[in-house]
């Protein structure tokens, strides 16, 4: 049974330990200047990129992304 | 001689197969008979023309507070509910250390629109641990009630504060399982995350900064009891959805647990949408994982005044901002300085279209009595204004108590919405009983099911309805011995006159401690609810017995309970 076929869907990563904007781009779109990568990632995750950042007191001060975030890798895939 | 027969009616027993005419009796809790019975019953209601259906499960609630003051869920049960799931979303009131009350409070009246008041004025906190929780709500339990364990919670309770800061360490985790374990032992059906709410501050919720590793150490927990994992995906985009319900079947998987997201909405724009998050749904199935959406059945409306903060305002901050945030008196005064107002007036343009369609619901004054009913583009062409400029005036005028409904604001096509509700891997649900309470009822999904859905569009016959409302929900859940009417099962049951069944009009009623409000809907055509073999509440006599229990442990080790109590 678990060997039926996904489709495939737009593809996405879950952050690791520390992770942000560069350092995604870095491991994900690696093809990339890293300051394009960056742009590509926040505009395709821009339920990220709006999010009001941290107090300047956090830890996560200047980092939007969550531990528990879904980032998109690639824009959204074409229609069917 | 039984304890309880219901005659003459007709028997839909939860399973789906065709309604046919018996007797039932009840001896105890249990259903021990089907079919003639020749003896007499200590009780006997007569059940001719009406349905006999086994009680209704509802999945997705609030009523954690509730049911600190209320133990019949009031009036969930009187519209043939006889199962609750309350602790949904990421939020429960236990595991809670003591020093964290109030910081749930305020993530409770962020979500789910619980008024402050009523947290002072209507429970005690006698309790810390998740048993100590069920100990206290056992009191006086008239409705089954299936809690989940939040995850938010469990990580304030290990983390502290910091478990709005960051992810756990590995230490901290093992506790998470730990605790878990507890509260699994002490009753609960599963663990409810969230990956879009907010707190009172307007910052995610605790479950939000774990990571995915933390969330699998906890589902393996789940996976030792097979116990259900809820979640609040980001719902206002299918590929996050999908997404979502991806890592959801990876867990489904990897540790044999059901798992639901809640809520999938359907509007005119965003059908594609919907389809593309069901087609994953089947595909995950085939896959062997549980990943059930689930839909409500009704559609959205919402009510509000400007006394309390409403999330139908969380799209423009500036009047967000006033409502969460701002006194009685700030409120007033931004409305009434001509150009904090003219700010307002401004950021409403964005969604210019919603203004004039509100209507105006209940006004305290006289003078604008003769205004109720009518929509603010009637009242502003009355008043040669413009409908937001009529809406905050009726507001001064009314000292923030002027109420407005935001009627058919989405989950409202009738064929999408009743092709979602009768699809085999869609769970029933999501009605998000007893939150939201000065925004709109959550009560009546069921009556408007069978009302709309089976007795005016014939999108599904009763037989399914009956069955997608009991049998199944009690199968996703792993909730034995009930959902079905069977000789042997607990007698959870539903009388209802299926002509009349529906759910009342809307009304604002004054019931909550502190003297506060909240808006609920009557049942119509239920006539009698039996929770564990006793009348818990009639059409004829309203509110009797108290026979509630905690599923799905208890129900499955009846004498541990009596000895524990």
């Amino acid at each position: 049974m678990s060997s039926s076929v996904l489709s495939v869907v737009r593809k996405s990563i879950l952050p690791r330990q520390g992770d942000n904007w560069a350092s995604i781009a870095k491991r994900e779109l690696a093809e990339l200047p890293e300051a394009d990568a960056v742009s590509q990632l926040q505009s395709w995750n821009l339920h990220v990129f709006m999010r009001a950042p941290a107090d300047k007191g956090s830890a996560r001060a200047g980092n939007p992304i969550l531990p528990s975030d879904v980032i998109f890798v690639e824009p959204p895939r074409p229609a069917e | 001689m039984y304890d309880l027969i219901v005659r003459n009616g007709t028997i839909v027993d939860g399973s789906g197969m065709p309604a046919y005419r018996a007797d039932l009796a009840i001896a105890g809790d249990r259903i021990v008979k089907i079919g003639r019975v020749e003896e007499a019953g200590a009780t006997e209601i007569d059940a001719e023309d009406k349905i006999v259906a086994p009680g209704f499960i509802d999945p997705h609630t609030h009523f954690d507070a509730q049911l600190l003051w209320d133990g019949y869920a009031k009036p969930a049960l009187s519209h043939g509910v006889t199962t609750i799931v309350p602790g949904n979303c990421s939020l429960s009131l236990a595991p809670l250390k003591a020093k964290h009350r109030m910081k749930l409070v305020g993530m409770f009246n962020q979500i789910e629109e619980m008024p402050l008041k009523a947290f002072e004025e209507g429970v005690v906190w006698d309790w810390e641990t998740f048993a100590e929780y069920i100990q206290r709500i056992r009191k006086g339990l008239a409705i089954n009630v299936a809690p989940l364990v939040g995850h938010s919670v469990l990580r304030l309770w290990v983390m502290g504060d910091d478990a709005m800061e960051r992810t756990a360490t590995d230490a901290e985790v093992t506790e998470m399982q730990a605790v878990l374990r507890e509260c699994l032992e002490a009753g609960a059906v599963g663990l409810s995350t969230s990956y879009v709410d907010m707190d009172e501050r307007l910052q995610p919720v605790p479950s939000r900064f774990a990571d995915a590793a933390e969330v699998d150490r906890l589902a393996s927990v789940l996976g030792e009891y097979g116990r259900m994992l809820q979640i609040v995906p980001e719902f206002y985009d299918a590929d996050l959805t999908i997404a979502r319900l991806d890592q959801l079947a990876e867990l489904s998987l990897k540790y044999a647990i059901p798992t639901t997201f809640s809520p999938l909405f359907v509007n005119a724009d965003n059908i594609g949408a919907v389809d593309r998050v069901m087609a994953r749904v089947d595909e995950q199935f085939l896959r062997g994982a549980r990943v059930w959406p689930q839909v409500q059945t009704r559609p959205i409306d919402i009510s509000f005044c400007f006394s309390v903060p409403s999330l139908l305002f969380i799209r423009f901050p500036g009047w967000y901002r006033i409502m969460r945030f701002g006194t009685h008196e700030e409120i007033v005064a931004t409305f009434s300085d001509p150009n904090q107002r003219e700010t307002l007036i401004r950021e409403a343009k964005l969604y210019e279209g919603l203004w004039p369609r509100l209507i105006l619901r209940q006004v305290t004054s006289q003078a604008n009595q003769p205004l109720v009913g009518k929509t603010l583009a009637e009242i502003a062409a009355l008043r040669g204004t413009t409908p937001v400029e009529a809406m905050i005036d009726l507001s001064l005028e009314e000292d923030l108590e002027a109420h407005f409904l935001a009627g058919d604001m989405g989950h409202n096509d009738d064929d999408k919405v009743g092709s979602l509700l009768r699809h085999p891997r869609v769970h029933i649900g999501a009605s998000d009983g007893g939150a939201h309470i000065l925004s709109f009822s959550t009560y009546g999904d069921t009556g408007y099911l069978f009302a709309h859905f089976v007795r005016d569009l014939q999108s599904m016959p009763m037989e399914e309805a009956v069955k997608k409302i009991t049998a199944d929900t009690a199968a996703i859940w792993g909730i034995p011995e009930r959902g079905r009417l069977e000789i042997g099962h607990v007698a959870d049951i539903t009388v209802f006159d299926p002509v009349q069944i529906d759910r009342g009009v809307e009304k604002f009623v004054q019931d909550v401690p502190g003297d506060g409000h909240r808006y609920v809907r009557d049942p119509l055509g239920i006539e009698t609810v039996i929770v564990s073999g006793a009348v818990a509440w009639s059409h004829e006599h309203g509110y009797g017995d108290a026979r509630g229990q905690i599923l799905p442990g208890e129900c499955v080790q009846p004498a541990d309970r009596i000895a524990a109590e």
